[in-house]
């Protein structure tokens, strides 16, 4: 009977300023919204929209489960972080990279500074990389969460290099190939590399320790691993060398849907086999997270073959706004109370009566967060399909609505002060 | 779940630690220790000491720390004189047999 080792979580100051600066960003992408809706009716390679588009994949979605993933490998990895000032120095590069290159998209100025912001992240992604790597290179355990944790991270440091040499070959061009096929190269790297990839590792990990489930399906997220990488590959290598082409990118995105059909048949083997049966809204918010990843799956076609933008505005609208921002939504309040408590209680716990995590946050307001997100979203798309400035503008003051109340939490539970009963 | 013997040599202090181990709540789950069957045994054989088997619900808990903290400190708390080791153990692995009939209500199972 050995004393097993627990994965100690990194220090709160290594991870906190992820989930505060990720709240602000979002509450500010809600605002920039509000300020220029009609940037979601004009064709999408437009300044206010990249902006919009950065802030909400790398200074929402990225800040935000950086802090979660930092959080998540000892846990996972039954060891120690690798490097916690290395997690630090991810923040900072992140948040400046991310200032500078919305400054520069919103302003359109091409140049250094956007080229800066660019590396500045890529700097991160390489320092996020290394501590995934490092840290889960002695992990024994969990075989495919860790191969999730890393290859969404390899696809992450893709990503953005792509994206840095977008922005070098917007001041100083130097591809022969059309910016705008590498653009959607470099979107779909990021979302069904990084975002895709991570979110399956995570969510495979921490859905069924919230729900108590078990699924002994493990080969479902096998074969969720080499099918949506696969896709994703195909796509790339055929989309740089042959170009786009409607018909077999529809048959890649056929093969990467396959991994997340898997992906997500483990996920309901687990939630079949739970042994907690309430569902608390935090789990809602996932389970509406997934709905809407499945309606931008179901418009991969139409936007494949229909000549109207606006499908793609929707597609990104559903993946970004929908899928990424539901899911972070409820898991927030799922990870980072307990963060916070381990901080203040972890040593406490047994010795005096101590609140409870989940009294650290306000529960009523998750709970109208979750049903404003559903009207913000469903206003936004059907303003997106009217191509209706004025229906994206109501659904933009329902999203500040949403992230007001998101901000108001995420800084009640960073505030909390020890309270021993 | 933790059985007493009233046969048992130590009783009376391994119910003593029981009672104390009802107020070490799992800080998700919002049920205590022993009602959700994560101690396997309180050995008090040895002078000046406890040894406590335990589990998690889950080999990797983030929480894990906070509640075997929660267990000694319960523990030291009652039974200043003795050190308290905790050896975890993910075998048997946790399941949901393991649950009191009274944590299987608070979960609402």
């Amino acid at each position: 009977m050995a004393d097993i080792h627990i994965g100690k979580a990194p220090p709160n100051s290594a991870i906190l300023p992820f989930y505060a600066t990720g709240a602000i960003v979002f509450w500010l992408l809600c605002l920039l919204l509000l300020l220029s809706s009609g940037a979601l009716t004009t064709f999408y390679f437009n300044p206010h929209l990249l902006a919009l588009v950065h802030l909400a994949a790398l200074g929402w979605g990225t800040m935000i489960i950086f802090g979660a993933a930092h959080q998540l490998l000892p846990v996972v990895c039954e060891r120690d972080l690798f490097s916690p000032v290395m997690a630090s120095l991810c923040w900072y590069t992140l948040t400046a990279g991310v200032a500078l290159l919305s400054f520069s998209f919103w302003h359109f100025r091409a140049g250094w500074t956007m080229i800066t912001g660019g590396a500045l992240v890529v700097l991160s992604a390489c320092a996020y990389f290394c501590n995934a790597v490092f840290t889960s290179r002695i992990c024994s355990h969990y075989a495919v969460v860790r191969l999730f944790i890393v290859t969404s991270a390899a696809w992450l440091l893709f990503t953005v290099t792509v994206g840095l040499l977008l922005a070098v070959n917007l001041a100083f061009p130097f591809f022969d190939k059309n910016h705008l096929e590498i653009l959607k190269l470099h979107a779909h790297a990021g979302l069904a590399g990084w975002f895709l990839q991570l979110i399956t590792g995570i969510s495979s990990k921490l859905v069924p320790m919230f729900l108590l489930g078990k699924s002994v399906k493990e080969k479902l997220l096998h074969y969720a691993c080499i099918l949506q990488n696969a896709g994703l590959l195909l796509f790339l290598l055929d989309g740089y060398f042959s170009g786009i082409h409607p018909f077999r990118a529809l048959l890649y995105a056929i093969i990467a849907i396959a991994g997340i059909v898997c992906w997500l048949l483990y996920l309901y083997d687990a939630f079949r086999h739970r042994v907690r049966k309430s569902i608390d809204v935090q789990m809602k918010h996932t389970f509406v997270s997934f709905l809407l990843l499945g309606m931008a799956l179901l418009l991969i076609p139409v936007m494949l073959f229909a000549e109207n933008y606006r499908w793609t505005m929707l597609y990104g609208t559903f993946l970004l706004m929908g899928w990424i921002t539901g899911i972070i939504l409820g898991k927030t309040f799922k990870t980072l109370p307990f963060i916070v408590w381990n901080g203040h209680y972890k040593s406490l716990s047994g010795k005096v009566k101590v609140p409870l995590p989940k009294q650290l946050y306000s529960e009523p307001w998750v709970v109208w967060q979750f049903r404003l997100f559903i009207a913000a979203i469903l206003l936004l798309a059907a303003g997106i399909i009217l191509n209706e400035t004025m229906i994206i503008r109501i659904a933009a003051v329902v999203w500040l609505a949403v992230a007001s109340l998101y901000v108001l939490n995420v800084l009640k539970t960073l505030l909390h002060k020890t309270k021993i009963q | 779940m933790m059985d007493i013997a009233f046969t048992d040599p130590h009783a009376t202090e391994k119910m003593k630690a029981q009672e104390a181990l009802y107020n070490v709540i799992d800080p998700e789950l919002f049920v205590n220790v022993i009602d959700l069957g994560l101690i396997y045994d309180l050995d008090f054989g040895e002078e000046a000491a406890i040894n406590v088997t335990m589990t998690l619900s889950t080999p990797h808990c983030p929480m894990g720390e906070a509640i075997t903290n929660g267990v000694r400190n319960a523990l030291e708390l009652i039974f200043p004189d003795r050190k308290v080791t905790i050896y975890l153990t993910f075998d048997p692995p946790w399941s949901f047999e393991m649950l009191t009939e009274e944590g299987r209500t608070q979960l609402g199972v």
